[in-house]
């Protein structure tokens, strides 16, 4: 009998042994993840949040907080980002899970797939008894309401989105900020000109909100048939030639995310782009005064759309101390720590007084976003939203401006995902 | 009772080496099996993570889906391509980097180290690194080529579809060679200086001895790390996905890639384990033929 043969015979031989393990550790690309057990503290508040800038801490907030509510302990916990994609695959694997915060930052594109799991708590009784809710305007309020009616988010900061424009160039080229579709494009073109383009557009992740002003502005909605009506189709037609016809966005629009856009204005290589608030300050800091703004340009019949870029708080039903964390999230969306949480995350106050006296963004930029709420505007309240946002819409509009695909198959695409 | 004690103690003996290895196979099972058998469920079902209460069973309905999936079928195709691709030149250029790290010269030592850079930075890093290097507007890549008069205008390498993927691809040659010219150059260390003597009694050139005595003299080295590094390189996603994020349109989508976004993105984990399983399945053939060959060497 061979050594091999004799290992054989006493069950899994070593090589058989090699082979399934290694086959299993090695084939296995994608593992699962193991929850972890829930905590359940008493009057211990976990909340998660995310800021841009990981120097900046809530500690201070917190501490306030602690001492004003003596019984209260608030365990904040910075969650990456990740465009987006890393903090909601851990928000909603946490609430898979069963370890989810007691509260959250969240935002409205993923308030109804929330909304569906029946992860969030309705905050309309708690609300009615907390004092500073008039601190923050109707129209706030509103765009945070979800479509049954209910009011889940407590608003905590907004942008609007708006353009930037560069008025060296545009004196320069001899055309004015533009108000109008025509305006724009006309101004586009003079200044598409010596390695410099019109139009700054950002067609990956996140530019839906430079596509919205034109085509959501030109008539396109997410109604059913919204998106495939002549209006809409007229529309993102006229967009998508901006960049394969007129050719005023950068050749690399079609993958320029935010960075891209940022550093390409600021380096003189881009007239116009769309951004809000939150990146004035770098703006200011490289070009000082050859930077400003204007709410972006409205459709011939006088419509217009901006993206109302959101951030909220909200409370989970499955949180034991829902009252706490009520209280801690309404701390922070309250005057003057409302204004200091702005100070960490670069963007505008949900409160009234807090707005009054804003000294955190240059003042033409505070103005061009409040000028520019009158038409802003939020993506449907879908759980189909949040994969538009992050991968229906980037893919479809780089095949479109790629010339892959008609920009007419881009809005049958768009409405296939919302409509079926 | 002679026999009775005897069964007892073989059946110890029996048993002994299943006790030891029960705490590495109870390990293996629990970050292994389970979620391997998690995800073959996952497949079997219309998960979608945001309704963790209606998972309704649809047997190979995701299989079904994927074979009629246009995207499906690019990814794979580009996976091939991927992997034919990184994983060949990356060999060829460790392999002319090896076997010059094997001569010597007095920076030998500086220059070993060096190319060690490469494999030792994060994937996230290097992403970003060459993000910016082929950057339209400030990336050194344009900036060189206009300079020497080889481009009248900066190309946008990651936004356009044709030269995208390569793009990405030589980002992740840089990345991968130095494994091959290190695994390679370990090799290289241990033929035997009379071969090369011998050869050369024979009168034999440079390109005969690198062929009819380095080469054969590594092929083992050569095929498990060709074999380790397919499995890795098929898997990997994380250049890509900080890179381009698999565009522009489906330009540099690869099948782990479409698998993660379908899965992160869609939140439709059922149909992304399904993606996933795919790939598992494509790769338990490089896996089997490298464990087959790791078990040979074990026994010799």
């Amino acid at each position: 009998m061979t050594k091999d043969n004799m290992t054989r015979k006493k069950g899994i031989g070593r090589r058989r042994f090699l082979q399934l393990a290694g086959a299993g550790a090695l084939a296995a690309p994608f593992a699962g993840s193991f929850p972890a057990p829930a905590v359940a503290q008493g009057v211990t508040v976990r909340w998660w949040y995310h800021f841009d800038n990981p120097q900046h801490s809530p500690a201070e907030l917190v501490a306030k907080f602690e001492k004003e509510n003596p019984g209260i302990k608030v365990v904040a916990e910075s969650i990456p980002w990740g465009g987006g994609n890393d903090y909601y695959t851990r928000l909603f694997a946490a609430l898979v899970a069963g370890n989810a915060p007691d509260c959250a930052m969240v935002k409205l594109n993923n308030q109804a797939r929330l909304v569906e799991m029946g992860a969030l708590e309705p905050l309309d009784d708690m609300l009615k008894g907390w004092n500073a809710r008039t601190d923050i305007t109707e129209d706030i309020w509103q765009l945070n309401r979800a479509s049954d009616g209910k009011q889940y988010y407590l608003p905590l900061q907004y942008v609007v989105l708006y353009l930037y424009y560069r008025p060296d160039l545009f004196e320069k080229a001899g055309v004015a900020a533009p108000h109008t579709f025509d305006d724009f494009l006309k101004a586009a073109k003079a200044l598409t000109r010596d390695g410099v383009f019109g139009f700054g557009m950002r067609g990956g992740a996140g530019g839906h909100d430079h596509w919205g002003p034109f085509v959501l502005g030109g008539g396109a909605n997410f109604r059913k048939g919204g998106m495939v009506s002549d209006k809409a189709l007229a529309a993102n037609r006229w967009f998508v030639d901006l960049g394969t016809k007129e050719k005023v966005f950068p050749p690399s629009a079609p993958t320029d995310g935010f960075r891209q856009i940022i550093d390409g204005f600021k380096a003189g290589r881009t007239a116009m782009t769309i951004h809000h608030v939150g990146s004035s300050n770098e703006m200011v800091e490289a070009l000082g005064d050859k930077v400003s703004a204007v709410p972006v340009p409205r459709a011939p019949d006088g419509n217009g759309w901006t993206s109302f870029g959101d951030e909220s708080n909200a409370v989970f039903a499955a949180s034991a101390n829902k009252e706490a964390a009520f209280k801690w999230i309404t701390f922070l969306s309250t005057a003057e720590n409302n204004v200091t949480f702005n100070g960490f995350t670069g963007q505008l106050t949900v409160t009234t007084s807090g707005m009054a006296n804003w000294k955190l963004h240059p003042k033409r930029f505070v103005e061009a976003s409040e000028q520019s709420l009158a038409m802003a505007g939020v993506l449907p309240d879908s759980p189909k939203t949040a994969d538009f946002v992050r991968t229906v819409w980037p893919t479809n509009m780089q095949r479109a401006l790629l010339g892959q695909i008609s920009p007419d198959d881009m809005m049958q695409a768009i409405e296939k995902h919302f409509h079926g | 009772m002679t026999s009775l004690v005897t069964a007892g103690a073989r059946s110890r003996a029996l048993m002994t080496p299943y006790a030891f290895l029960l705490p590495a196979l109870v390990v293996t099972a629990a970050v292994i099996l389970v979620p391997v058998l998690q995800t073959a469920w996952m497949s079997l079902h219309d998960f979608v993570l945001f309704r963790p209460k209606d998972v309704p069973f649809i047997g190979f309905g995701n299989f079904q889906r994927m074979w009629n999936d246009e995207v499906f079928w690019i990814s794979l195709g580009h996976s091939f391509l991927w992997i034919a691709l990184v994983v060949g030149f990356q060999f060829l250029l460790g392999l002319g980097a090896a076997l010059l790290l094997n001569e010597s010269f007095w920076w030998r030592g500086i220059a070993r180290s060096l190319i060690i850079v490469p494999w030792a930075l994060p994937s996230v890093i290097i992403g970003l690194m060459w993000t910016w290097m082929y950057d339209f507007n400030v990336g050194v890549i344009n900036d060189g080529l206009l300079r020497l008069g080889l481009i009248s205008e900066p190309v946008a390498w990651l936004a356009h579809p044709d030269t995208a993927f390569y793009a990405v691809i030589l980002a992740l040659i840089w990345q991968g060679f130095p494994f091959f010219a290190v695994v390679v150059l370990a090799g290289l260390q241990t033929i035997p200086a009379e071969l090369y003597e011998a050869a050369e009694i024979d009168g034999a050139s440079r390109f005969q001895k690198l062929v009819y005595v380095t080469l054969p003299s590594i092929s083992e080295v050569i095929a498990t790390a060709l074999l380790l590094r397919t499995i890795w390189v098929a898997n990997s996603l994380d250049v890509i996905l900080v890179m381009t994020g698999g565009g522009p349109g489906y330009a540099t989508h690869t099948l782990p890639l479409y698998a993660f976004l379908k899965a992160y993105s869609g939140m439709e984990f059922g149909y992304g384990a399904a993606l996933a399983l795919v790939l598992t399945a494509l790769l338990l053939v490089v896996v089997f033929i490298y464990v087959r060959r790791v078990a040979r060497e074990l026994s010799r």
